[in-house]
């Protein structure tokens, strides 16, 4: 019985790894293609490893003029001031629906849940008109402000499950022990909720940091180019005779990644046990 | 909380509430208020917008202010509900979504449970290349595997065609709106199946051994245990991702619009989120355009209705 | 948090470094502060200096040309010239968005030609009638200008045009022992024999009806025709139908494209080991293809480059239904002045520079059909294939300047008729089809 465990441990092993390079596949064919040169990459046999390869793609694509810096600054910009924001109003909101009954709370509820059903690509005519007659076009606050209501009521939502996980009775025993409210909050509730901020952060980040649509709208300048905007230029502009440069674009997108991967690797574990904390609980 | 089930809801919670001064009363709406004002100042005047111009006939002379819109009460509804392209569409993304959060659901549970058999360096080989994945943003995502299933010279076409038998070199996987869709599928699960895979995983490290162990005493068999003891503990877990795996999936738009992008555009192509894009912006019909987004939205709330009502229901 | 807002704000401003002045309370500054508008060229603008945000579609215009507008234009002007290449896949949505915002407005702006009449008839663009003589006049592509007036009122000029051509491979055509044809029925007759032999064939890409549409006209067919009050499309008439059916033939019997290939790959179809299966002889592109064409080779920096060469690459205008020049697809762009602009003395100034001399001649020397025909001569000389270029534009005709058009660009309907008939449906009905789409969407 020992045995048969074992091998089949072993076949498990082998099926794992076998998955995981599928996964991993087009991350390492990105990685892969950016160090190779353009001639290397309009042959029509594939170049599998990156011998000999070069550094010009991204001597190319991090040349000042291409913007990525500024285009970086933008992005990490508006996503950092979304994020705070949409943090701090929805974990309060969370609080107040999830600890409180009170007058109008089933409405909110309820427009919490309906506007996450709202497809936005009508909307941008108004937003544009919006934004512009506040004259904060191509501007970090002027795109945040929308990008803070967009992402707030999913997040509430979200949080709304943690607050509740946490049971009153803690905060209660607390109190009893002489914190005031917001003392045994502060002692008791809020470093039980650290798993659940971090994961309803993350779902925040990524969707501020994919957003194109609106961006392309509300972004015309040169200058406030956030990244996607940035590397989806790069692919359209960066050819040769209308044939896509593949190394320039994949050393663009390597690029675009990679601030995204170190802050997935910091936080990782945290998310997914706050993602089944909030869900088990709530 | 303990309010019992007879009391209204709409009365406070304690009946020392009267005695409670008045800040305590204003404090959840002091804590409601920042982001509903944020709500209104970033969705009030949209959807407001929205709701009104889905009323009138409003087209590029209006955006220009060189012609005043036309109010046509409920003509932009009727066009589209009689419309067989909007109806193909609609259906279209529905398909597409069933499919894609299916095919999710099941390789993420599927995934997690082989993470907990398979020994602790092969899970971890695993859940690093999970995460590289999860970690792409959608842009970049788009682009990589525009070059993996470039017609030309991609690498899948290449690796595909070593099957014997199979020649695909110079296959153009966005030529059939079935492989369109398809490619956008594969896509969308192989981004989406790392934040299943990795949550349900760390659910099932949530059930204990010494259960399991109890169980297997009693003659229990793998399958038994996986229905009796693993799933209801998994299963809240699986309801929320499941869910969000529908809600995205439905609204889906970037990934779409990317790979159009790449191949071809128009309402061959489209689904929901591009077929609205492109009639506002692109045909310049945004009363129509709002008209399509309005009825999305009503007939998300139709489908979703049990489930929020459930929601609202365990809340009291 | 009013702090803190107002940190960021600073930040993006300061992040913004060239954001074009275009906010009224900027331009007033510039006005009072830079009073040095005394070295004009013209003499006649005596208008203080205005900061002008120039957009520009894709990358069409080299970078040496931007440079001289720029540099021209501070000289002149004193103020500062921002230019922004739109791609042509956000240029409607920009437009539509930028133009009617008096406080965001691009002052000058590109706009693709089938796409100006959209625009110009909603009056997004300045009535600039009285520039017209001063610009060119009747020198002007009449076309072109037409495409951007509305009745006699001008409000967008052509910026440059391009026509197509056909480009082959001498070694091939050779191999199978074919000339190069003379009428558009030996296109066919030709590419199908080189393909019958297994050598090559033509790149002829399903969706791609910017080229294919030379055969409707070629039959005397139209797009859609304007009776003095409506537009109404044309698909279905006998001679254009009898040019699909042609274009159909060529694409079933000599096509070496697919289906849903478009003109995106046309520029280099025939190099060497560019299509995998059998390489393609004959394609068509605009004349600056040349500079994709030819012999392959890898530079310094790894970089794949192309270095034409006579003796195995060439080009042909392509022929009539009875030889001659068949009418191509005029491509290119109009240039016009927003309505909406807070700096039209800046903004004519700048449309002073592009249609001067100068400019005119440097869009020839980098292959760019200058808007001007006075500079068709130097064009066809000093432009690589610029005669043929210059032949193929005589007979060019546009897509219709009905209100209408850019909606059917952007849907794609085109597109999606020639793929259906690519596929290998029936002509005649399909184009009844195609015509009710298009007349739903033509009149705007």
């Amino acid at each position: 019985m020992n045995t048969k465990k074992t091998t089949g441990r072993r076949i498990g092993g082998i099926f794992a790894l076998l998955i995981a390079l599928v996964w991993v596949f087009p991350v390492y064919w990105m990685i892969n293609s950016s160090f190779l040169s353009s001639a290397t990459l309009a042959q029509l046999t594939p170049t599998w490893v990156p011998f000999g390869g070069t550094f010009n793609n991204y001597k190319t694509v991090m040349d000042p003029s291409s913007g990525f810096t500024s285009s970086l600054q933008m992005s990490v910009t508006i996503t950092l001031l979304s994020l705070l924001f949409c943090i701090v109003f929805a974990f309060l909101g969370a609080l107040a629906i999830s600890r409180f009954k009170f007058r109008g709370r089933k409405s909110f509820v309820v427009a919490i849940i309906v506007i996450q059903m709202l497809p936005a690509e009508a909307m941008f005519i108004a937003q544009y008109k919006m934004i512009s007659s506040l004259g904060l076009l191509n501007t970090v606050v002027g795109i945040s402000i929308i990008y803070i209501a967009t992402v707030i009521p999913f997040t509430l939502w979200m949080l709304r499950g943690f607050v509740a996980g946490v049971p009153a009775d803690l905060e209660e025993a607390a109190m009893v022990d002489g914190c005031t409210r917001f003392g045994a909050f502060m002692r008791v509730t809020f470093p039980l909720l650290a798993p659940g901020l971090v994961a309803s952060g993350v779902y925040a980040f990524i969707q501020v940091w994919n957003e194109f649509a609106l961006a392309s709208v509300l972004l015309t300048d040169e200058s406030s180019r956030t990244l996607p905007l940035w590397l989806r230029r790069l692919s359209e502009f960066s050819n040769v005779g209308g044939y896509p440069n593949w190394g320039e674009v994949m050393a663009g997108s390597v690029l675009v990644a990679v601030p995204v991967i170190i802050f997935f690797l910091i936080v990782q574990g945290r998310m997914t046990q706050g993602m089944v904390g909030g869900a088990v609980k709530g | 909380m303990t309010t019992p089930a007879m009391t209204p809801s709409r009365l406070d919670d304690s009946p020392a509430v009267s005695k409670k001064p008045l800040g305590k009363i204003l404090l959840p709406y002091l804590l409601v208020l920042p982001a509903l004002v944020a709500l209104l100042v970033g969705m009030g005047y949209p959807l407001g917008w929205q709701v009104f111009n889905s009323f009138r006939e409003y087209g590029l002379a209006a955006q220009f202010g060189t012609a005043s819109p036309e109010w046509v009460w409920f003509e932009n509804y009727t066009t589209l509900l009689s419309d067989g392209t909007f109806w193909f569409i609609l259906v279209k993304s529905i398909v597409f979504m069933a499919i894609t959060a299916s095919m999710t659901m099941i390789l993420g549970i599927g995934l997690a449970l082989l993470m907990k058999a398979v020994s602790r360096w092969a899970r971890l080989t695993l859940q690093i290349a999970m995460l590289l994945a999860w970690a792409m943003p959608i842009v970049a995502q788009m682009t990589v595997w525009g070059w993996l299933i470039d017609k030309r010279n991609g690498v899948i076409n290449y690796v595909l065609s070593w099957i014997p038998g199979v020649d695909l070199i110079g296959h153009d996987w966005l030529v059939n709106p079935i492989t369109f869709y398809g490619i956008g599928s594969t896509i969308i699960v192989w981004a989406s199946v790392p934040f299943v895979a990795l949550s349900v995983y760390a659910a099932l490290t949530q059930v204990s051994s010494e259960v399991k162990e109890a169980a297997s005493l009693d003659g229990a068999s793998g399958w038994q245990m996986l229905r009796r003891i693993t799933m209801p503990i998994i299963r809240p877990v699986i309801t929320i991702l499941f869910l969000l795996q529908l809600i995205w999936d439905l609204r889906v738009y970037a990934q779409i619009r990317l790979l159009q992008d790449f191949g071809a555009g128009g309402t061959k192509y489209d689904l929901l989120g591009t077929y609205i894009y492109s009639l506002g912006i692109g045909q310049n019909q945004f009363g129509l355009a709002s008209a399509a987004a309005m009825i999305v939205m009503f007939f998300t709330i139709g489908l979703s209705w049990y489930y929020v009502r459930q929601l609202l229901k365990e809340d009291n | 948090m009013k702090k803190m807002t107002r940190g960021i704000a600073a930040f993006a401003a300061a992040s913004a470094v060239v954001l074009a002045g275009c906010s009224s309370s900027e331009g007033e500054t510039d006005e009072t502060t830079s009073p040095d508008a005394t070295n004009t060229a013209g003499g006649e603008a005596t208008a203080a200096a205005q900061d002008v945000k120039l957009w520009l579609m894709g990358t069409d215009t080299p970078d040496e040309l931007i440079q001289y507008l720029k540099d021209t234009y501070a000289a002149d002007n004193g103020g500062t010239l921002t230019v922004e290449q739109i791609g042509w896949g956000d240029a409607i949505s920009s437009l539509t968005t930028s133009l009617p915002d008096s406080a965001n407005t691009p002052d000058v702006t590109e706009v693709g030609n089938t796409q100006a009449a959209t625009f110009t008839t909603v009056g997004a663009f300045m009535d600039i009638t009285d520039m017209y003589e001063e610009l060119g006049g009747d020198d002007l592509l009449q076309g072109f200008v037409e495409a951007g007036s509305v009745g006699d009122t001008v409000y967008a000029l052509p910026y440059y045009f391009g026509s197509r051509m056909v480009w082959y491979r001498k070694d091939l055509y050779a191999e199978g022992g074919v000339d190069v044809p003379t009428t558009l029925a030996e296109v066919t007759e030709v590419n199908a024999s080189l393909k019958e032999q297994e050598i090559a064939g033509a790149y002829v890409p399903g969706q791609d009806w910017r080229d294919g549409i030379s055969w409707i006209f070629a039959n005397g067919g139209d797009i859609a025709t304007f009776d003095g009050s409506q537009w109404a499309s044309a698909l279905s008439s006998d001679e254009s139908v009898e040019g699909m059916k042609q274009w159909q033939e060529l694409f079933t019997t000599a096509s070496v494209a697919s289906v849903t290939d478009d003109d995106s790959s046309a520029y280099q179809a025939i190099n060497d080991d560019f299509l995998p299966g059998l390489p393609a002889a004959t394609t068509m592109a605009p004349n600056w293809a040349f500079w994709s064409l030819g012999d392959l080779s890898e530079n310094d920096e790894g970089e794949q480059v192309a270095t034409w060469n006579d003796e195995t690459f060439g080009a042909y205008v392509l022929p009539g239904v009875d030889g001659g020049v068949a009418p191509v697809f005029a491509g290119g762009s109009n240039i016009g002045i927003s309505a909406a602009t807070q700096n039209v003395e800046g903004a004519k100034q700048l449309m002073q520079i592009i249609f001067s001399d100068d400019y005119q001649l440097m869009l020839a020397e980098n292959g760019l059909g200058p808007a001007n025909t006075t500079f068709g001569e130097t064009y066809a000389e000093v432009a690589a294939m610029g005669d043929l270029s210059l032949q193929a534009a005589e007979s060019a005709k546009l897509t219709p300047a009905a209100p209408g058009w850019a909606s059917i660009e952007e849907q794609q309907i085109l597109e999606q008729y020639f793929a259906a008939v690519a596929e290998g449906g029936d002509v005649a009905s399909l184009a009844v089809e195609y015509d009710e789409k298009i007349n739903s969407l033509i009149n705007g």
